[in-house]
């Protein structure tokens, strides 16, 4: 009884992170539309985006198939625990990328974005490293 | 570039994926050994992600979208047509999908 009820909820809490998803991919959406064509904004129709939603959303993991494939969450957490880390990192989801040259490059540049805006936080806390540490030693 | 997912969503999302998961290998688990607590309660804490990846996978979902869109709405202006309609979607589909 109780497992019953525990997947109904999962389902229900699928139901609703898709509903939210797909408000997220109507904005996107809408916005790469009227940006898509130079002269004139492209409009979309409704089940394309519908569509392209339904698709980032299996792309990114919750079925209501648990058989079919789940991407992105399950490659993540894979790669995490390969390398025997209980948290996913930004390396991970790179390497969920590793197939497309220019995705990855996007990627990096993204990331190495990200690094470079919060440099004080991770700077205060850091130590010198350990690789640094045995070129003076050497 | 303003647009983009929220990051609490996706690691929702991801959290919902890990916790079936999870649940799925407890009854495996369970089926070839029933007193094993300590080994299944080590396996089953729970997978985390940090912020950091989060937006990279945030940022990752948002390309796989306007791609999507980008390279239907190039059929579609090939065809002289200013709407992106369902069969432009279909004629991109198979590389949009080997691609990511």
């Amino acid at each position: 009884m109780g497992e019953s009820e525990k997947t109904e909820e999962a389902e229900e809490m699928a139901e609703l992170l898709r509903d939210r998803f797909r408000l997220s991919v109507i904005t996107i959406a809408e916005a790469e539309g009227k940006s898509a064509s130079k002269r004139h904004g492209m409009e979309i129709k409704e089940p394309v985006v519908a569509c392209i939603s339904d698709l980032a959303f299996k792309f990114a993991g919750v079925l209501q198939n648990p058989d079919d494939s789940q991407v992105l969450a399950n490659d993540v957490r894979l790669f995490a625990q390969h390398a025997g880390r209980k948290s996913v990192n930004m390396e991970d989801v790179m390497l969920s990328a590793h197939r497309n040259e220019h995705l990855l490059g996007l990627l990096r540049s993204f990331s190495r974005d990200l690094k470079s805006k919060e440099p004080k936080t991770g700077k205060t806390r850091k130590r010198p490293s350990k690789k640094d540490d045995v070129i003076d030693a050497s | 570039m303003e647009n983009t997912f929220d990051t609490d969503l996706v690691y929702s999302i991801f959290k919902l994926v890990w916790r079936r998961k999870a649940a799925d290998r407890e009854e495996e688990a369970e089926v070839i050994m029933d007193t094993d607590v300590a080994g299944t309660s080590r396996k089953n804490r729970p997978m985390t992600a940090n912020s950091n990846a989060l937006r990279v996978s945030c940022e990752l979902l948002q390309i796989f979208v306007t791609e999507a869109v980008q390279r239907a709405a190039i059929i579609a202006e090939a065809e002289g047509n200013n709407r992106i309609e369902p069969t432009h979607l279909e004629r991109i589909l198979p590389q949009l999908l080997l691609d990511f």
